[in-house]
């Protein structure tokens, strides 16, 4: 046997130790795998979802590489921990320091090239499946796979060399230790349980002036507050779970009543004692999970947006074309049909609009009807317009553009047709969205409209003007299937250097759904990264209890020697757990649930029931993964102690 | 009056090579009384110890303790059987780290939801007659191994069992501490009249019983009976040990009690 056979064996040999570190790195390559098909993508390149997103995504990229690194090293050292004994062997037997380390590397390095290659071979076979899925979210027409070498690269260069870093490192981070130790084992016991009350009430203190911190911050204080706030949560776990634990536990243990319970004593005893060991993961563990809510959670939030749309689009529909548009009345007539047959209740308005040369500016402007316009205000149910001859009336093109044309009052000329005017008001509501009108649209009284007669200078190079057909439609959203034809023609032509053609379409529900699906693709990577975070918080706990398995096992050996029930096993061993799993989960709930609440006065305007639903949707998701995994180790956990 | 009846109880070891730890083995064990169990390495001591604490069960054969029979129980009347009938002595203590020596002592009853009055009345009465008083806030990592097997004694007495196993409790003590405790177990025995079943290797321990059987190869070889004086007794039991020629037994024949 040579020693690489040795290493070899030693990893084949004990599957079931090696299985989970395992099974978690081939699970962090597969996710930073196809994320980084995704972010390759040549048609991502190509910027179907803009510059932001990709920046976005390398980010969290970048924090996914961070993060892995951490859990590789974490986990090395947990079983470089728990083979203590194994190590003593060998080491008994004559084996260098050095020898040690090249085997470490030898057996991570295999571990670790087979779960590089095995994650990348299932993420390629699944990219073509998430590919589909992206693509249904986005609409796209389609989204192929695609070959190229970025990927694998990016994915193995990564891997490779964390593995490699890592093994070499974790090997010379432990400090040395006495062969007749390593031979006793890795043990807890030894650490003797003491807290300080100042810190254990500090603990407290901090996270608590932390959260009215969150819940006072303003858009002025946000720096300042913001980063005192983190600084203190921070702070404040940490020293949560090294003396505030063990202070509240104290207390629970000096009452006998309480503590004298059923196997509530020894269930407290041992949280005790875990909590002590292992407040430095139980802080990391937290501080990641509550990083992964935030992270969910912002997209939901971001999703949510919508709220906004509506109140910045008024129009379901809107069809602009030119006054000799031939297409116009079969347009319409197929528009009004298709929102008919869909049973959608509609009102639809039409403008004549001129344009006009103002004397003030010499610029163009767009003059519309105080009747056409009073049609549409009607069906908003906004109040109406009343101008007399020779005064007009600003058409705000944003919600900014009310306050500022308010306080614009100005006399001019249409020079067209000599109609003097006096503008000196702005309608206080946004009637168009921005992208339809021009910034200088005004409305006249009617009679001013009719002296209108001599087309605007610059014509017929320039349109003189245009008919505007507008469909308010309360279900806005579900007009989306309605003039796909006419919208995909100008769509396609809108790519051309020149728009050539006599009208324009704008659909606000289809526009909508693009807006509401490119959010979803960021829930969606979040919730990947979010996941594996969550996936590590859990897999973090799974390896801290591989190593003190024997001295457990040991534990309810003797339990049932003194007559330990099955029921009381199972119980036992869930009131081991649970608080493993839970507690560091309930803090980044409640640490994510006042960043919420600080996010949320900081956005008031997002401020929204959907947001909250989004939000508990989300949390609801990833809580149900930790359940899950909670019950498979507890699976695990039990079928070893049992036997 | 019979508290623990053995009889024709073998135990086989299935496996790739099929293994006859116990083979036909039958005694009884009176009220109070204090057995030790000898024999050689491999002889079954420690089967036969699992198999009366009905943690293993003998393929033939049958077991009755206090007028029950364990293998007609569940699993869950077995465990409740075990909390009530048997009181554990290990020979490195097993007692649960986490836990304060006091905390470990009233464990089985917490396990079996007793009050706290009971729990601190017994406590109190151990700890004084066991002389655990002065360590009883310690964890067990902190006191000394006569202090821990006598803290062990305390939690196998505590729910006031029918019998006590004991499985070398001396094992692990110094010659101090190991006369300590068999001095205690013979006084526990003697005064509230506790049915004691220990398994060892040391003659001396052994000494300290009503009566010594011994078993080799997992069938009876012979049983005496406790004389006037411990010397004498300890001498038969080495002669017995001689004649079961465990082949290092020769040299302690030249033991002599202090």
């Amino acid at each position: 046997m040579t020693f690489h056979q040795f290493a070899y064996h030693n990893v084949v040999r004990n599957a079931r130790i090696y299985g989970a570190f395992f099974l978690a790195s081939l699970f962090s390559v597969f996710v930073f795998f196809i994320y980084s098909m995704l972010m390759f993508h040549p048609d991502i390149e190509n910027g179907f979802l803009g510059n932001v997103s990709i920046l976005g995504m390398i980010v969290a990229e970048i924090i996914l590489v961070l993060f892995s690194w951490f859990f590789i090293f974490y986990s090395m050292k947990a079983f470089l921990e728990a083979r203590s004994k194994e190590f003593a062997i060998l080491l008994h037997l004559g084996m260098e320091k050095k020898q040690l380390s090249k085997l470490i590397f030898l057996e991570t390095f295999l571990i670790g090239t087979v779960s590089i290659v095995v994650g990348i071979l299932f993420g390629f076979a699944f990219s073509r499946f998430f590919f589909m899925i992206v693509r249904e979210i986005l609409m796209l027409d389609e989204l192929p796979l695609y070959i190229s070498w970025e990927p694998f690269v990016l994915t193995i260069t990564v891997y490779l060399s964390a593995f490699i870093l890592i093994s070499i490192l974790s090997v010379y981070a432990t400090p040395e230790k006495n062969l007749i130790d390593l031979f006793k084992g890795y043990s807890d016991f030894n650490t003797h349980h003491i807290y300080s009350l100042p810190k254990a009430l500090l603990g407290f203190v901090f996270i608590g002036t932390g959260y009215i911190l969150a819940l006072l911050t303003s858009r002025m204080t946000l720096y300042s507050f913001g980063i005192i706030t983190i600084i203190l949560i921070t702070i404040g776990t940490y020293l949560f779970f090294t003396d505030t634990t063990q202070f509240i536990l104290e207390k629970i243990r000096s009452k006998k009543h309480v503590y004298w319970k059923k196997y509530r004593m020894l269930s407290i005893a041992e949280q005790s004692m875990i909590m002590k060991s292992n407040s430095k993961m139980f802080f990391v563990v937290t501080m990641v999970t509550a990083l992964a809510f935030l992270c969910v959670g912002l997209l939901a939030a971001l999703s949510s947006y919508t709220s906004q749309y509506d109140k910045m689009n008024p129009l379901g529909l809107i069809y602009k074309g030119h006054t000799d548009n031939p297409y116009e009345y079969s347009h319409i007539t197929s528009i009004m049909r298709e929102l008919e047959n869909k049973g959608l209740s509609y009102h639809m308005a039409s403008f004549e609009v001129k344009k006009q040369t103002s004397s003030y500016t010499q610029y163009e402007v767009e003059v519309f009807s105080e009747s056409d316009i009073n049609s549409l205000l009607f069906s908003y149910g906004y109040p109406f317009v009343r101008l007399s001859p020779g005064e007009a009336m600003f058409i705000p093109y944003s919600e900014e553009s009310i306050k500022q044309l308010s306080n614009l009052s100005v006399k001019t000329v249409l020079m067209e047709n000599g109609v003097e005017i006096k503008i000196d008001k702005v309608y206080p509501k946004l009637i168009f969205p921005s992208s339809i009108i021009s910034l200088n649209s005004i409305i006249v009284s009617d009679e001013d409209f009719i002296r209108l007669t001599n087309p605007y200078q610059a014509s017929p190079d320039v349109e003189p003007g245009y008919h505007l057909f507008t469909f308010d439609i309360p279900q806005w959203i579900e007009t989306k299937d309605v003039g796909v034809a006419i919208y995909n023609r100008v769509s396609h032509e809108y790519l051309k250097d020149h728009y050539s053609l006599p009208y324009y379409f704008e659909n606000t529900g289809l526009k909508y759904s693009f807006i509401l699906s490119t959010y979803s693709l960021f829930t969606l990577v979040g919730l990947l990264v979010a996941a594996v975070f969550l996936l590590a918080a859990g897999s973090f706990i799974y390896f801290k209890l591989h190593t003190s398995l024997e001295l457990e096992k040991k534990k309810f050996d003797v339990l049932k020697r003194m007559g330990l029930t099955d029921n009381e096993l199972k119980r036992l061993v869930n009131a081991y757990l649970v608080p493993q799993f839970f507690i560091p989960l309930g803090v980044a709930l409640l640490h994510s649930f006042f960043a919420f609440l600080a996010l949320q006065n900081l956005l008031r305007h997002f401020a929204n029931i959907s947001i909250v639903k989004e939000l508990v949707f989300a949390f609801v998701f990833l809580m149900i993964i930790e359940v899950i995994y909670f019950y498979l180790i507890r699976w695990r956990f039990i079928t070893h102690v049992r036997d | 009056m019979t508290i623990l009846r053995i009889k024709d109880v073998t135990k086989v070891y299935e496996g790739k090579v099929t293994h006859r730890a116990i083979n036909q083995l039958s005694f009884e064990v009176m009220r109070g009384e204090f057995l030790a169990i000898m024999g050689p390495s491999g002889s079954g001591k420690t089967t036969l110890l699992n198999l009366i604490s009905t943690i293993d069960k003998p393929t033939s054969g049958e077991i009755i303790v206090n007028e029950i029979m364990p293998s007609k129980l569940n699993k869950h009347e077995l465990a409740l059987f075990r909390r009530r009938e048997l009181g554990f002595v290990f020979q490195d203590f097993n007692l649960l780290p986490m836990l304060t020596v006091e905390e470990n002592i009233v464990l089985p009853l917490t396990l079996d939801g007793k009050p706290v009055s009971l729990m601190e009345e017994r406590l109190a009465e151990l700890a004084e007659k066991l002389d655990l008083t002065s360590f009883l806030q310690k964890k067990p990592n902190e006191i000394s191994g006569g202090q821990a097997q006598r803290t062990a004694i305390a939690r196998a007495l505590i729910h006031e069992p029918t019998v006590i196993l004991a499985d070398e409790p001396t094992g692990n003590l110094d010659s101090n501490n190991s006369r300590e405790v068999l001095e205690l177990l013979s006084s526990i025995n003697r005064e509230k009249c506790a049915t004691i079943i220990m398994v060892t290797h040391d003659p001396i321990a052994a000494s300290y019983c009503n009566r010594v059987l011994f078993i080799k190869d997992g069938e009876f070889f012979n049983e005496i009976y406790k004389d006037d004086r411990r010397q004498t007794f300890f001498q038969r039991i080495l002669n017995v040990l001689s004649l079961l020629g465990g082949g290092n037994v020769g040299d302690l024949s030249s033991i002599r009690l202090p």
